[in-house]
């Protein structure tokens, strides 16, 4: 029977309150016990491994509808213009299908606001031919001032979004109160997704159902934007995303390019794709804005934190939104007394868009900075002080975690960080070696409204449907596991369907990490309920009671011992299936669902040269059951590798003058490359969260890139006595950063560790 | 587009057009409309390859030479530190010297000093790639390694017109010729003529471990009691120090001083190895 029931919906820290339908088993079902199964928590290879690598999966960018035109679009060359768009030039040739302007499409902006906005957009034939075709668009552009400068922004009060005020405790009174103040501005870059595959999309009429073939991360959530701004009923918009090649969270929406293949698809006819090229990429597709943070921190001499202030900037940009800075600052530890403010500063530069942990990734590096050096005046052991600061309880909001095993994690870090004194020995000449850590938090419990359907038939394969998207993350092969798990059967008789809004049941957003929270359970339920079917059945078969019966590696077994290949029951079915359906339960109520760990990195600091070389990270998490440890393990090196590069070389640049995008190429834009990549060690403790769902695991898409920063700009303190507070560590920074604590010796203040 | 494929010099002759050989610079400077051209042509045939003791054909790959064990240690590392194997593998010796700089506001068409215009872009706004020596009209910084290698081993270029130092194949960009090179139009590189030092070496300041162009290049060559310093990314070509005190009169902008610090760590390095 359908269940209405009223629960709390958390994304990325966003909490509302929502109705939810619920149908099936999720919570009937007990959990499995802890430790690896027979097929959950094994490892297991992509099922699409083979189909991705030989270039057989068809991704958007590879889908030829017949008649397909080509979108190219023109954009805005200055941060801040006013733009009268002609057309008549370009609708006069015969090439030119389709060209739209500022009123004919709501994205296409008459006072474009920043590098890259879209003015307008053609279509013709090849993508050649739509390139040459917006030579003959005629703009008269008249150039406005761009605002460029954070700080004068916030002055002006120029915001995307409202400030955030926060605070609880006293926080003067225990500042006045402290046995020690710390504080420090700490400055983040902006930094670009770059996912393989750029932002695309096909988009087609058939009748009048609109067809929207993209990369993204979230199909259901592109349907209902697409329905709303079209004004169409949901039903007549159909989604379709097979294979997507990364988003890390710049593809939860349907995007700019979106928006003009429907209105070009609409004024031609035709079907026609508009794909990003890596340039357009870099300038309009989102990025992780920069951070300005002023952060103080008021300890007792036994390190007891009793204050912590923030005060953040978030160069947000034109649009997007005022992300959660100040996230771990408020959450991560025990601090009774905390007051943060976040500013969302509007300005003419690209918008910002969801980027892996957003906030908390700036965030945890200046806290956890600030942490060290703490530390550093207590002459307190870092790890022991963040031991003697562990929240056992919400402080936010008062509620107990569902789970948390951050304490274990800080012992299995140790280890690690018991290795510093042999790293520090291995220091030689210019080369200073040190190992830092940084704590993590983050969400990652995902919750409804998700569902699945699990089909067997006479085969004696079951298939996963569910109109979910794989991010890239391995979720068709994570899906399949929990599914064969419960239904008994080997990993290779189960495949996952995914993909399209027509073919499945309503599936979450791959973003928050909440892709195998949400949807596992589902999943699960549904092979439950398919799995109960069979056992009907095969109780009738056999002559057996129900409740003696279960499924168990390809074998129907009773209590008393006997068993039957499934294919005996199966085998019944001739063309009938069984078909199974699973929704995803609210999670637990009065909790508070979280992801935590620790990253222990080793660092090489050439002191003459500012070279940084990271030579380990070992990244403990608690992300609840792991099922696939293969993807997991996978999930940890990207995260890792990602944050590497957001500390060392990655840095979105603008003139200063024009605010104009200068890093649109990946030459420009610093990447890191496998010669970048030190040696990682993956630890998940792969303990069940009991409170949450029929499978008790979190999301760990985000935590590992969360400390990573913070961790590596630690070790680099750890080695040189250098402070580091701002991102990338370039060698410019890394050298003044070396400079300054050499001057700070020379005046004789105390050494940094 | 018209592609030539001469097989020999005389076959070349008076040809117009630009020459292509591993095209890694020239393709996407073509695709990004910073070069434009009726006629390419391949000159692949035409410019010897192969490397024959000092003597290395313009056309001999990247990879090739950062593996001769013949060719100096400079110019082996030089090859070794630039671009990926891939790039390495289809990019020639000839093109590198004349590649173009990576400055983001050349590459993006800023009407800037180096495209003709009268102000350089990178001076007043973002400049920390950019150069410290030679840097008055135009900051850019050359990106050759090898070429960096190839000035402090003393290297001479034989084209099809004539023979010149490779320190003469350079000049900074002025007002009345915006050109970094002085090849006539249609000259062709054909081949290097490399001496062989006592001792030589390349060093490089990257922002990442492989795969980008050098932040500071320091190249080092002794020939008997003389060391010749080359440096690569300081200035908008390959620049030759005269002596290490040099690098007290750099002109660096505010964004490039740390460039300065980089290079002293970095000659003295070189020196160091060659002592």
């Amino acid at each position: 029977m359908a269940r209405l029931i009223r629960t709390e919906k958390e994304v990325e820290g966003k909490y509302t309150e929502q109705w939810v339908v619920v149908e099936g088993e999720d919570e009937a079902l007990d959990q499995w016990p802890q430790g690896p199964r027979a097929v959950v928590g094994t490892p297991a290879r992509r099922q699409d491994g083979l189909q991705r690598a030989r270039g057989e999966a068809e991704y958007t960018a590879d889908l030829q509808l017949p008649g397909t035109l080509h979108a190219a679009v023109l954009r805005s060359p200055y941060a801040h213009a006013r733009a009268k768009v002609d057309l008549t030039r370009a609708r006069a040739t015969g090439w030119v299908r389709g060209a739209i302007g500022p009123g004919d499409c709501h994205v296409l902006q008459e006072e474009p606001s920043f590098h890259g906005a879209p003015v307008a957009a053609v279509a013709a034939d090849s993508l050649r031919e739509a390139r040459a075709g917006l030579e003959l668009i005629d703009v008269e552009w008249e150039e406005l001032e761009p605002l460029l400068d954070p700080e004068e922004a916030v002055k002006r009060e120029s915001f995307v979004d409202d400030t955030r005020h926060y605070s609880r405790g006293d926080v003067e009174a225990a500042f006045a109160e402290a046995d020690v103040v710390v504080e420090g501005e700490f400055r983040t870059q902006v930094v670009l997704h770059n996912a393989l595959e750029t932002h695309q999309a096909v988009c087609r009429w058939e009748g009048e159902t609109l067809e929207v073939y993209i990369s993204t991360q979230f199909i259901w959530g592109v349907r209902d934007s697409i329905s709303s701004q079209l004004g169409l009923p949901p039903d007549r918009v159909r989604v379709v995303c097979n294979y997507m090649g990364g988003g890390f969270g710049a593809k939860n929406s349907p995007g700019d390019h979106t928006y003009i293949a429907i209105a070009l698809a609409s004024q031609t006819g035709h079907p026609v794709h508009c794909a990003l090229t890596r340039r357009e990429e870099n300038l309009a597709a989102g990025n992780r804005n920069a951070t300005s943070q002023r952060l103080r921190a008021g300890a007792r001499s036994d390190g007891t934190l009793v204050a912590l202030e923030g005060e953040y900037v978030n160069a947000i940009g034109w649009a997007g939104f005022n992300g959660p800075t100040y996230g771990p600052i408020e959450m991560l530890y025990a601090c009774e007394n905390v007051r943060t403010v976040t500013y969302g500063a509007k300005l003419n530069l690209p918008p910002n868009a969801a980027f892996r942990a957003p906030g908390f990734v700036e965030g945890t590096f200046g806290l956890e900075c600030l942490l060290d050096e703490l530390a550093g005046r207590l002459e307190l052991d870092p790890l022991e002080l963040r031991r003697r600061n562990y929240a056992d309880k919400d402080l936010v909001d008062d509620r107990p975690f569902s789970s948390k095993n951050l304490l274990e994690c800080y012992d299995r870090a140790e280890p690690h960080w018991a290795r510093r004194d042999e790293v520090r020995a291995r220091s030689e000449g210019p080369w200073q070696r040190g190992v830092g850590l940084a704590s993590q938090i983050w969400y990652g419990g995902g919750g409804p409204p998700s569902y699945a359907w699990v089909r067997v038939g006479s085969d004696t394969r079951a298939t996963v449907i569910t109109a979910m998207q794989d991010i890239g993350t391995g979720t068709r092969t994570a899906m399949a596991q929990i599914a064969a798990e419960e239904l008994g059967l080997p990993l290779e008789r189960v495949r996952c369907e995914l993909g399209d809004s027509a073919r499945g049941p309503y599936a979450s957003i791959s973003a928050g990490s909440s892709t195998t929270p949400s949807m596992g359970p589902a999943v699960r339920a549904a092979a439950a309920d398919a799995a109960r079917q069979l056992l009907e059945i095969a109780a009738q078969r056999f002559h057996l009671e129900e409740r003696v019966l279960s499924l168990r590696g390809g074998q129907i077994v009773s209590a008393d011992g006997g068993s039957w290949p499934l294919e005996e029951i199966t085998g019944l079915l001739e063309d009938a299936q069984i078909l199974g359906k699973g929704a995803r339960g609210p999670n637990p109520a009065g909790m508070r669902v979280l992801t935590f760990g620790i990253q222990v990195a080793e660092v090489a600091v050439d002191v003459e040269t500012g070279e940084v070389v990271v030579e380990r990270i070992a990244a403990i998490h608690d992300v609840g059951r792991v099922i696939n440890p293969l993807g997991a393990r996978s999930q940890v090196e990207g995260g890792i590798i990602q944050g590497i590069g957001h500390t060392l070389s990655e840095a979105r640049l603008v003139d200063p003058v024009s605010g104009k995008v200068l890093t649109q190429t990946l030459d420009a834009y610093k990447l890191p490359t496998i010669a970048d990549v030190p040696e990682i060690v993956t630890d998940l403790l792969d303990i069940p969260d009991e409170h949450l769902t029929n499978l008790g695991s979190k999301g760990l898409g985000e935590p590992p890139i969360v400390p990573t920063a913070a961790a590596i700009v630690n070790a680099i303190r750890d080695a040189t006595g250098a402070e580091v507070h701002e991102l990338p560590v370039s060698r410019e920074a890394m050298l003044r950063a070396l400079a300054e604590a050499r001057e700070r010796e020379k005046r004789g203040a105390p050494a940094a560790v | 587009m018209e592609l030539r494929q001469p097989s020999s010099l005389a076959e070349l002759d008076g040809a117009d057009g630009l020459a292509l050989a591993g095209g890694t610079d020239l393709v996407p400077l073509l695709r990004d409309g910073l070069v434009e051209a009726e006629t390419l042509v391949d000159v692949r045939a035409v410019v010897p390859r192969g490397i024959d003791g000092g003597t290395i054909g313009a056309g001999t790959t990247l990879a090739e030479l950062e593996v001769d064990p013949e060719s100096p240690q400079a110019l082996r590392e030089a090859c070794a530190l630039a671009a990926s194997p891939q790039l390495r593998s289809m990019g020639t010796i000839g093109g590198n010297l004349l590649q173009a700089t990576r400055c983001w506001y050349w590459r993006l068409k800023y009407p800037c000093f180096l495209h003709g215009g009268s102000t350089c872009h990178a001076r007043q706004g973002a400049h920390r790639e950019h150069a410290i020596f030679g840097n008055e009209h135009c900051a850019s910084a050359h990106p050759s390694d090898p070429a960096a290698a190839l000035l402090s081993l003393g290297t001479t270029l034989r084209t099809d017109r004539r023979e010149l130092p490779l320190a003469d194949l350079y000049r900074l960009p002025t007002e009345d010729d915006r050109d970094v090179t002085a090849l006539e139009p249609g000259e062709l590189i054909l081949e290097l003529e490399v001496p062989k030092p006592e001792a030589s070496t390349y060093l490089k300041a990257m922002d990442r471990t492989r795969f980008t162009f050098a932040l500071v290049g320091v190249a080092a060559a002794r020939f008997g009691s003389e060391t010749k310093i080359a440096l690569a990314g300081v200035a908008p070509i390959p620049w030759l120090l005269e002596s290490a005190d040099d690098l007290d009169r750099a002109t660096p902008l505010p964004g490039t001083a740390y460039k300065v610090d980089l290079a002293r760590a970095l000659v003295r390095r070189a020196l160091d190895a060659l002592a």
